[in-house]
C-alpha cells in the first residue's frame, strides 16, 4: 500500500481496525457471554422468582465481593501470575477493620480508608516485593502468604467472630444510594477505575507488556519489578475492599470468610478470557466471568440445587471454556502443549 | 561413491505457514554414504525442508521416497525409527544427566527385566563414544562438557538409533577450526559405514572441505545442485543470492573531526566470560563484533546494557557509567536490539504501535494517558521511514513477517533517538530483501550521528556494515580489523583462536 492511499483511507481504516480489535477482544469470552445469556433466559423462563428486580439486585450484591476481588486479580493474571492469598487477606482485612472500629475507635470512613491502605500495602510489600523484586515464583509466595495470613487471622481473632457496629459499615452492606445498593456502586466504581487504568495509562500498557513478554519489557526499559509490586498491591486492595463489603454484609468480622474466594476469582478471570500465560485479556471479560458464576449459583439456588453441584458445574464449564479457547487458537495443536522449537525425541 | 539409487528423495515439496510460502516445490536427493551440503540464505526454506524430512512438520504437497518406497513421516518419532536423526544448533542435552543417560534418553537404555541395567548402558555409551573417537567418561554430567563435546554427545545419541541419515543443522557455528576438522573427520568416517549426512552450513569453505554433493535452495525452490567438485565459490554464491554479489554500498565513514567516542570501554571483565575488553565507538561509526558463538559477543553487549554485572570502565557520551539495569542505560540513550526478537525484542500479543512506543515512553509517568494523536503521528512516521509493511499500526505485531518484525524492534529504539545503538544478530531469520533494508537503515542511523555496535556470526554482514571489526575469542578481543584490511579469512583465522 502506498503512502497516499494510507492517508486517504485513514479514518475509515482506523474505524475498521478498531472494530477488528473490539471483536478480537470480545471473541475471547464470547462463548461464556452466550452461555450467560442462555442461562439467564433459561432461569427467567423456568423460575418465577428469577427475573424480579429484588432477585437481580440480590444476584448482583451476592457477587459483589467476588467481583471486586476478581477485577483486581485480573491485573495479576495479566502479568502471568495468580494471587492465592486474596482470600485470607480478605478475612484479615475484616479483622483489621473491626479492630480499627472497635478497639482504636476510629470513625467509620477513616477505618475504611486505613483498611484499604493496609490491604494494598500488605499485598505490595509482601507478595509484591517477594515476586517483583526478589524474583520468587508467584505460586510459592502466594501459597505461603495464604497460609501466613490465615494463621494471623486465627491467632488475632482467637477464631471468634467480632460484631461491628458502625453506620457506615451497615450502609456498605445494606444501604442504598439513588435506589441502588452500595455494593453495586462499589462494583461499578471498581470496574470503571480498572478499565480506565488498564486501557488508558502507561501503567496499563506495562501490565500487558510484562505479561506478554517479560524480557522484552525489561529490555525496553519498563520497570518490571515496580509493575509486579503494583499488581500485587492492587490485588491486596481488591481483597481489602472485598473484606469491607463482607463485613458490611455480615455486620461482623469473621475469620471463616473468603476461603473459596481465590479459586473462584481465578475461575472468573479465566472464564473471562484472560490468558493465564499473561498479556491477553480484559476486565470486561472478568465481569462476564463473575456474572456467569453468580447467575449460575443464584439460579441453581432458586431451583433448589445444592451448592455442591454448583461447584461441579462451575469447574466443568471452566475447563470446557479454556479448552475451547485453546482449540480455537491452535486447532492442530490439539491438547498438546508444543514448544516453538521442535523437541528432539529419543535419538 | 554415489550408489545408483538415492536413499532419500524428496521432490515438489510445498509448505505454507499462514501467508508465508516457505517451500515452493523444493527437491533433494541423498545417496547412501555421502556428505550432502544443503545451503541457502536465511529464509530460503532449508529448515522447513529438514523439518519435513525429520517428521517434525507435514508438507502441504510433495513426494518423498525413502529406501526405494514412497512414504512420508508421520512425526519425529516415526522418522527416527526409520533411521533419520537430527542434530540441531541448540543443545538438547539434559544438563544434569550423565552422558550415558543422555545418549540413551527416551526408554532406550539396556534393561534387565523391568529394571535399567546401568552397567551395560554405560558400556554401550562408552562404545558409542569410542566410535566418535571421544575419550570421555560416560558417567560425566553433560553440564561439565565443553560445547564441542556436548555436540559430539548429541551426535553419539543421533547415531545410537542406527541412523541411516544424519542431519546436522549448522553444526559448526560454535566450534573452533580444530574442532570443525575433528567433526569433518567423523562425518567422513560415517560415510564409509554407509551413513549419509545432510549438512547445513552458512560457510561456503566448509562445503568444499567436506561435502560430496551440494543442493542450493533459494526462496523455497531448489535452484541448483550436483557434485561439489562441479562448483566454485562464486557459482554457489550466485545461486544462493540469485545475482552476483556486487560490492555492498560502502558507507562513507563519518570520520568526525574530533573522533569523540560516544562509547568507550576499558578493561571490561565478567568472570569466566569477558576478559579485559577495550573498545571505542565514535559518533557515526559502525563497529562490528565477530567471533564464534560463545566467544562473548552477546555477553559484552548485555554487560554494556546493564543486564550483567561486569567490572571495568565504561564511558557513554563522556560520562563514566556502568549500568545496573537497562532502564539506566536507556536513560543515557543506549539502545539494544537483542538477538531473539520473539523471545526478547517484541511483545507478540501487542500491536505494532504499542511495541514501537515501548522504549521511548518507558520514562513517562506511569499513570499518564498516552495521547493517541501524538503517538499515532510518531508511529506513522516511523512506519513510513522504515517502510514497515503492516496493515495498520493497530495490527498485532505477531502478524508481521520476520523482516518487518525486526524493523519494529529497530524502530522502537530509533524512536528514542539513541546515542549508541547495539545490535545482536540484527538480520537473523530475515529474508534477503529485508536484510538489505536493515543495512540501509543502519547506514542512515550512523550518518545521523548514532554510534553503532553490531554483533554478528555472519562475517559477510560485518564486512558490509562495519568501519572496524573486533574479533573475539574466548572472552577477549583477539584482533581489531579495519574496513581496508578485513577479510572473511582473517576473521575466521582470529575467531578460531590463532594469533
Amino acid at each position: 500500500m502506498t503512502t497516499t492511499t494510507v492517508r486517504e483511507d485513514r479514518p475509515r481504516q482506523r474505524a475498521l481496525d478498531r472494530a477488528a480489535g473490539v471483536w478480537s477482544a470480545t471473541s475471547r469470552y464470547a462463548a461464556v457471554l452466550v452461555l450467560l445469556a442462555a442461562l439467564f433466559v433459561a432461569f427467567a423462563a423456568t423460575q418465577n422468582n428469577f427475573l424480579t428486580s429484588s432477585n437481580i439486585e440480590n444476584l448482583l450484591t451476592s457477587v459483589s465481593i467476588l467481583w471486586v476481588v476478581s477485577i483486581a486479580m485480573t491485573f495479576v493474571v495479566l502479568t502471568a501470575g495468580i494471587d492465592l492469598s486474596v482470600g485470607s487477606l480478605l478475612a484479615l482485612s475484616g479483622i483489621i477493620l473491626s479492630h480499627l472500629l472497635n478497639n482504636a475507635g476510629l470513625p467509620g470512613w477513616l477505618a475504611v480508608i486505613c483498611t484499604l491502605l493496609a490491604g494494598a500495602v500488605i499485598g505490595g510489600a509482601v507478595n509484591g516485593v517477594l515476586i517483583g523484586r526478589v524474583g520468587l515464583s508467584f505460586f510459592v509466595v502466594t501459597l505461603g502468604t495464604l497460609s501466613l495470613y490465615e494463621g494471623i487471622v486465627n491467632i488475632w481473632s482467637d477464631t471468634k467472630t467480632t460484631y461491628i457496629t458502625s453506620s457506615l459499615i451497615d450502609h456498605i452492606g445494606f444501604g442504598k444510594l439513588l435506589g441502588v445498593a452500595y455494593p453495586i456502586w462499589l462494583m461499578i466504581i471498581t470496574f470503571a477505575v480498572a478499565f480506565v487504568v488498564l486501557r488508558w495509562t502507561y501503567f496499563g500498557r506495562d501490565v500487558y507488556a510484562v505479561g506478554g513478554n517479560i524480557d522484552a519489557a525489561r529490555l525496553s526499559g519498563i520497570n518490571v519489578g515496580r509493575t509486579l509490586m503494583a499488581v500485587y498491591a492492587i490485588a491486596g486492595l481488591g481483597a481489602a475492599l472485598g473484606g469491607i463489603i463482607q463485613a458490611g454484609r455480615l455486620g461482623a468480622a469473621s475469620p471463616l470468610v473468603g476461603q473459596d474466594i481465590p479459586l473462584a476469582a481465578a475461575a472468573a478471570v479465566l472464564l473471562g478470557g484472560t490468558s493465564f500465560t499473561g498479556g491477553v485479556g480484559s476486565v470486561v471479560g472478568t465481569a462476564v466471568g463473575v456474572l456467569f458464576i453468580g447467575t449460575l449459583q443464584n439460579g441453581l439456588s432458586i431451583a433448589g440445587v445444592s451448592s455442591f453441584w454448583q461447584q461441579v458445574v462451575t469447574g466443568v464449564i471452566l475447563i470446557v471454556a479454556v479448552s475451547i479457547d485453546r482449540l480455537q487458537r491452535n486447532p492442530s495443536g490439539r491438547f498438546i502443549r508444543r514448544r516453538d522449537t521442535p523437541v528432539k525425541q529419543g535419538g | 561413491m554415489s550408489a545408483p539409487a538415492p536413499i532419500l528423495h524428496a521432490e515438489g515439496m510445498h509448505k505454507r505457514y499462514g501467508g508465508v510460502h516457505a517451500l515452493r516445490g523444493a527437491s533433494l536427493s541423498v545417496y547412501p554414504g555421502e556428505v550432502h551440503a544443503l545451503i541457502g540464505e536465511n529464509g530460503s526454506g532449508k529448515s522447513t525442508l529438514l523439518k519435513i524430512l525429520s517428521g517434525q512438520i507435514q508438507p502441504d504437497d510433495g513426494r518423498i521416497t525413502f529406501a526405494g518406497e514412497p512414504t512420508g513421516f508421520r512425526n519425529a518419532i516415526d522418522a527416527l525409527r526409520r533411521g533419520i536423526s537430527t542434530v540441531t544448533q541448540e543443545t538438547t542435552l539434559a544438563p544434569d544427566l550423565s552422558i550415558a543417560e543422555n545418549v540413551y534418553l527416551g526408554h532406550r537404555m539396556a534393561r534387565r527385566g523391568w529394571f535399567i541395567d546401568w552397567r551395560r548402558t554405560r558400556k554401550h555409551a562408552r562404545d558409542a563414544l569410542a566410535r566418535l573417537a571421544l575419550d570421555l567418561d560416560p558417567a560425566t554430567p553433560a553440564r561439565r562438557l565443553r560445547p564441542d563435546q556436548q555436540q559430539m554427545v548429541e551426535i553419539a545419541r543421533a547415531l545410537s538409533i542406527d541412523a541411516r541419515i544424519l542431519i546436522l543443522d549448522e553444526p559448526t557455528s560454535s566450534l573452533t577450526d580444530d574442532e570443525v576438522e575433528a567433526l569433518f573427520g567423523i562425518v567422513r568416517r560415517l560415510g564409509e559405514d554407509g551413513v549419509a549426512t545432510i549438512f547445513v552450513s552458512h560457510r561456503i569453505n566448509e562445503v568444499f572441505a567436506v561435502a560430496d554433493r551440494v543442493t542450493v535452495l533459494r526462496d523455497g525452490h531448489t535452484v541448483g545442485g550436483g557434485p561439489a567438485v562441479d562448483f566454485d565459490r562464486a557459482k554457489l554464491i550466485h545461486l544462493m543470492v540469485g545475482r552476483a554479489l556486487e560490492d555492498a554500498t560502502a558507507h562513507e565513514q563519518q570520520a568526525d573531526a574530533d573522533e569523540s567516542s560516544v562509547l568507550r570501554v576499558r578493561g571490561l571483565r565478567l568472570p569466566g566470560l569477558l576478559e579485559d575488553v577495550d573498545l571505542d565507538v565514535a559518533r557515526g561509526e559502525i563497529v562490528g563484533l565477530a567471533g564464534l558463538i560463545g566467544a562473548g559477543r552477546s555477553e559484552l553487549l548485555e554487560s554494556l546494557f546493564g543486564l550483567r554485572r561486569a567490572q571495568g570502565a565504561v564511558r557513554v557520551g563522556g560520562h563514566d557509567v556502568l549500568y545496573r539495569n537497562p532502564r539506566l542505560a536507556i536513560r543515557d540513550g543506549v539502545a539494544f536490539v537483542p538477538a531473539d526478537r520473539k523471545l526478547q525484542g517484541l511483545v507478540l500479543d501487542m500491536t505494532v504501535r504499542e511495541n514501537l512506543m515501548m522504549a521511548a515512553t518507558s520514562r513517562q509517568a506511569r499513570l499518564r494517558y498516552p495521547s493517541p494523536a501524538r503517538e499515532l503521528a510518531a508511529v506513522d512516521d516511523v512506519i513510513s521511514s522504515l517502510q514497515i509493511r503492516t496493515h495498520s499500526p493497530r495490527s498485532l505485531v505477531s502478524t508481521l513477517s520476520g523482516g518487518n518484525q525486526q524493523k519494529v524492534v529497530l524502530g522502537k529504539w530509533l524512536m528514542m533517538k539513541p546515542k549508541v545503538l547495539m545490535l545482536d544478530e540484527p538480520t537473523r531469520g530475515v529474508d534477503v530483501g529485508a536484510k538489505a533494508e536493515i543495512y540501509r537503515l543502519l547506514f542512515e542511523a550512523a550518518t545521523s550521528g548514532i554510534g553503532i555496535l553490531v554483533s554478528s556470526s555472519e562475517n559477510p554482514e560485518l564486512l558490509t556494515l562495519c568501519d572496524r571489526i573486533l574479533v573475539m575469542f574466548r572472552g577477549r578481543v583477539a584482533a581489531v580489523l579495519t574496513r581496508d584490511n578485513a577479510t572473511e579469512a582473517m576473521i575466521a583465522h582470529f575467531a578460531g583462536g590463532q594469533q
